[in-house]
């Protein structure tokens, strides 16, 4: 019994050392403790219960000590920020008066195109479209919309520009050229490398994050016709 | 806050408390049953066992092995049901020989099954 404790131990805490590695994306709703006592229950609970060679008590054992472990981490969590910080982490503020924080957003395993889709599910579709944008620990996005949010763009913003890297099916999409977004990015005393997000929306309209700097809106002439 | 704190508590003694028990509980009754099958080992050896000492042997295995069902898995207890009745059958037939074989894995099981419930770097890993 002591043995199935002290492995039900080791696995609780490997899981929980694990999903905080695999940062928030990974998690749903609940905090990575909770998520992880979830994860194991309904297995802990169904093994003995399947295999009737295994006495019950194994599965109660484990059980109990999951519930046991779950308590000591929720009053760890509640005794002080150092705690909470440790085993729940802490919510990051991907998005700020500056733009992205691409820092924030690679510390929690993300990338741009996770943060949109995100932003999305909350109705927002264009990065200028929020002041601050965090990621709470429990992995949900939470926004704080700016003045005139959702009337700056008028068509879904497409993102060009990955950092670094071109989007070529969004270039397509635009029918800009490469050597187009290049010149664009120089003439704006930028270049692709230093670029970190670059998005535009069918009339133009681009959300540009180089590495430093804070965002800038710009326009770009787009050729005639095209339109998403 | 107070009410997580008492349910811990409670669940902290009542884990510890069926470890040891389980642990005192399991050694005790495998080293009962470890002196009865040595015991009848020695009556083999001298060939001066029969049917009415295995049986007993058996019967007092079978008192024990109700209350060994809660804590050991299933098939570890029926791998000393099956080599208790073949011994049970040689000593009856007085083929002592093949008798003291099986009561030889018996000793090994009731030496080797506590083991794996202690708390070792082998049984954790």
């Amino acid at each position: 019994m002591v043995v199935t404790l002290i492995r039900t131990l080791i696995i609780f805490t490997t899981l929980v050392v694990v999903m905080r590695l695999m940062g928030k994306r990974q998690i749903g709703e609940m905090q990575p403790f909770e998520f992880i006592v979830t994860l194991i229950i309904a297995d802990l609970a169904c093994i003995p219960m399947a295999d009737i060679s295994i006495p019950l008590i194994y599965g109660i054992v484990s059980i109990l000590g999951l519930f046991l472990l779950h308590q000591l981490l929720s009053l760890l969590e509640q005794s002080g920020s150092f705690f909470k910080t440790v085993i729940s982490g802490k919510p990051s503020i991907v998005i700020n008066k500056s733009g992205v924080d691409m820092h924030e957003l690679k510390k929690n395993n993300m990338d741009v195109e996770d943060l949109i889709e995100s932003m999305r599910s909350q109705g927002y579709f264009s990065l200028d479209d929020l002041d601050y944008a965090i990621f709470e620990s429990n992995g949900k996005l939470s926004a704080f919309a700016s003045r005139d949010a959702h009337k700056k763009s008028s068509s879904l913003p497409i993102l060009i520009v990955d950092n670094g890297k071109e989007n070529t099916k969004n270039l397509q999409i635009a029918k800009i050229e490469k050597s187009e977004l290049i010149s664009f990015l120089k003439r704006e005393n930028h270049n692709l490398k230093t670029t970190e997000i670059m998005t535009m929306d069918g009339e133009g309209r681009v959300y540009l994050k180089c590495k430093k700097t804070p965002y800038e809106i710009l326009f770009y002439n787009l050729k005639e016709g095209v339109k998403w | 806050m107070v009410k997580s704190v008492v349910s811990m508590i409670c669940v902290f003694f009542i884990l510890l408390f069926f470890g040891i028990y389980e642990n005192i509980f399991i050694t005790k009754n495998f080293s009962e049953l470890n002196d009865v099958f040595t015991a009848l080992y020695e009556k083999t050896e001298n060939e001066s066992a029969n049917k009415e000492d295995v049986l007993s042997t058996q019967k007092n295995w079978h008192n024990k092995k109700k209350y060994l069902h809660a804590f050991i898995p299933h098939t570890e207890i029926k791998e000393i049901d099956l080599w208790l009745s073949e011994a049970v059958t040689f000593v009856d037939e007085k083929d002592y020989k093949e008798a003291l074989s099986k009561l030889e894995v018996l000793i090994e099981l009731t030496e080797q099954i506590p083991k794996t419930f202690a708390i070792s770097f082998e049984n954790i890993l």
